[in-house]
């Protein structure tokens, strides 16, 4: 099985001299150091409407720094930040790595009782936040008086030298939001932030000089990694969407070279350009990066329609960015692609277990959830995949998401679920078990779900999905399809909810 | 700008949100748009753009977590178009 290597990086996409500029750090504070002054003139954030270059972005991080150190935070102690997407978070997230401590992305949702439990199961030592933004944290401030309140809005001048970190250190915590099971602390070292900041760079047509917008939450690994870290790393500018009811306003006005979304806002992006036209997506934009859920094919094919390259890769949290990407989108539509270089990889009982530089030190503060989801040194994915003869993989389902049947017959809706997502028609689809039988729910395309209410249409639909279905192994035949005139149920990462499996 | 003419309006957009035939969007003011129209936070999204693009408004610092319900989607739009007209 394939991974990348140079030459193919080089003729696929990735121009040889980004590769030549994709310089190896051994700490995240190191980077930041570089480049910052590197680019010192250059803008590296736009937000509400004002500028930052990388020179103040480095004089604002110092000054914060400074601060962190006089209250007293070491090497190593774990340091909240706890802010709305903002310029504000990104020099909070800045200043605790290059001081030496670990930045806990506190996501902003969180309410008053958890960021206290949050304060105090991963013993934080400080948060850093601003008036305004910070009334939630009134409660843990209260009740675990240990804990510094660092207010960065009433910092005052100076400067503070990086601190650099070992590789092996603790950079950030960045909580996980799976599918299933609760949310998780992943604990991402310098090592695997570094690695993860550089496969941003691979098999990308484009990567330095770019204009990024930012829609996704900072807190999110896509946000943090692939969009901010990625930016400072690339001399890019990082344009921060505040609101994303506002994004396709400002989306024409910054025109961004590069997008990085989740499906579910890709495919509404789209749909939103049949509406009010093209210009929405502004007159600059050659790539969406896509990852989270399943891309299908539509989606490829819709953006390529009108001129945009939409790249699908596969990525957790806990690989702290993509491992694959695609470089034959069009050609394979349904593939994940092939894993980045720098990483080994096995495959146990379909499960994908990978081991390398960007994969988590730990779960924090939860050492039996670590244990599992370790073996043998690989972090075992859930995810189970198949390769075809170029090495491509495919993702055709998760661990928890199998369906047994009482035949013995395991089933991984992901794949049954990709052999309907070729049909022209269908925009998403769920497979789940019933009465142990396979049952398949589509959602059409809005045109199709229009002419859903005419027969003879609803009787065309029905007769290319059992046609696909005619063509499946028996095991994976649906007994029932449902055609759906509404949206499935969605967690907050815009993936369908599934149903529970019995147990 | 009447509150029939509004929701005779909104129900289209929420048409073509949803991706159904306006025929089919069942909803009086008292409708809430999660639980009764099913518009998850993507919808949700959808629905408010698709709200400025057909009244003309725009939601500018409007709290929209405060939009529960069809009735309340139709009292920001009226607060709103009035503010643009001056009243």
């Amino acid at each position: 099985m394939n991974t990348w290597n140079e030459n193919e990086l080089v003729n696929y996409y990735t121009p040889k001299d980004a590769l030549v500029r994709m310089k190896d750090y051994d700490c995240v504070s190191r980077m930041l150091e570089e480049r910052l002054k590197e680019y010192a003139e250059n803008v590296a954030v736009i937000d509400d409407g004002k500028e930052y270059t990388f020179a103040e972005l480095d004089k604002k991080t110092g000054a914060l720094r400074k601060k962190l150190i006089d209250s007293g935070i070491k090497k190593g102690d774990r340091v909240g930040v706890f802010y709305p997407n903002c310029a504000d978070f990104e020099i909070a997230a800045l200043a605790a790595i290059s001081c030496g401590a670990v930045a806990v992305l506190l996501p902003y949702h969180l309410d008053e009782q958890t960021l206290f439990g949050c304060s105090m199961k991963y013993k934080l030592k400080a948060v850093i936040s601003s008036e305004g933004v910070n009334e939630k944290l009134a409660f843990a401030f209260e009740k675990n008086p240990s804990m510094i309140n660092i207010e960065a809005d009433k910092v005052e001048e100076g400067y503070a030298p990086y601190v650099y970190s070992e590789q092996e250190e603790g950079c950030v915590v960045i909580f996980t939001a799976g599918t299933t099971g609760t949310s998780k602390a992943a604990l991402l070292s310098h090592k695997a932030v570094m690695a993860g900041i550089k496969n941003s760079c691979l098999g990308c047509p484009v990567i330095f000089e770019q204009r990024y917008f930012l829609m996704l939450p900072l807190t999110h690994v896509f946000g943090f990694i692939r969009n901010m870290l990625c930016a400072v790393y690339t001399d890019s500018c990082l344009y921060i969407c505040r609101n994303t009811k506002n994004a396709f306003r400002e989306i024409p006005t910054y025109n961004p070279t590069v997008l990085v979304l989740v499906p579910a806002l890709a495919n509404m992006a789209l749909e939103l350009t049949k509406m009010m036209g093209t210009a929405i997506l502004g007159n600059s934009l050659k790539l969406i990066v896509c990852g989270a859920a399943t891309v299908f094919p539509n989606l490829v094919a819709g953006y390529n329609e009108i001129g945009v390259s939409l790249l699908a890769g596969y990525g957790l949290t806990e690989s702290a960015n993509l491992v694959s990407g695609n470089p034959k989108t069009l050609e394979k539509p349904t593939s994940v692609g092939l894993l980045y270089p720098n990483q080994e990889y096995k495959v146990v009982d379909g499960e994908l277990l990978i081991k390398g530089d960007n994969i988590l030190t730990e779960y924090l503060e939860n050492p039996e959830d670590t244990a599992a989801a370790f073996s043998d040194g690989y972090f075992k994915t859930g995810d189970l995949v198949k390769f075809d003869e170029e090495g491509y993989m495919y993702i055709v389902g998760r661990i928890k998401d199998v369906i047994v049947l009482s035949t013995g017959e395991k089933i991984a809706p992901a794949e049954v679920e990709a052999e309907f997502g070729t049909v022209d028609f269908v925009k998403d689809c769920l497979i789940y078990e019933e009465n142990d039988s396979l049952v398949l729910e589509v959602l059409p395309h809005t045109p199709v779900i229009n002419s859903l209410n005419d027969e003879a249409k609803k009787a065309a639909c029905m007769e290319e999905l059992n046609k696909v279905n005619a063509k499946l192994p028996d095991f994976q035949k649906v007994s029932k399809i449902i055609l759906r005139t509404e949206d499935f149920e969605r967690t907050p990462s815009m993936k369908i909810k599934r149903p529970a499996q019995k147990v | 700008m009447s509150r029939e003419e509004i929701i005779s309006r909104l129900k289209k957009v929420l048409a073509t949100v949803k991706g159904v035939e306006e025929s089919t969007i069942d909803c009086d003011e008292s409708t809430n748009l999660l639980t009764g129209l099913g518009l998850n936070s993507v919808g949700m999204l959808y629905m408010i753009i698709a709200v400025e693009n057909e009244f003309g408004i725009r939601f500018e610092d409007t709290n929209t977590s405060e939009l529960v319900t069809v009735g309340k989607v139709i009292d920001f739009i009226q607060q709103i178009s009035a503010m643009k007209q001056g009243k």
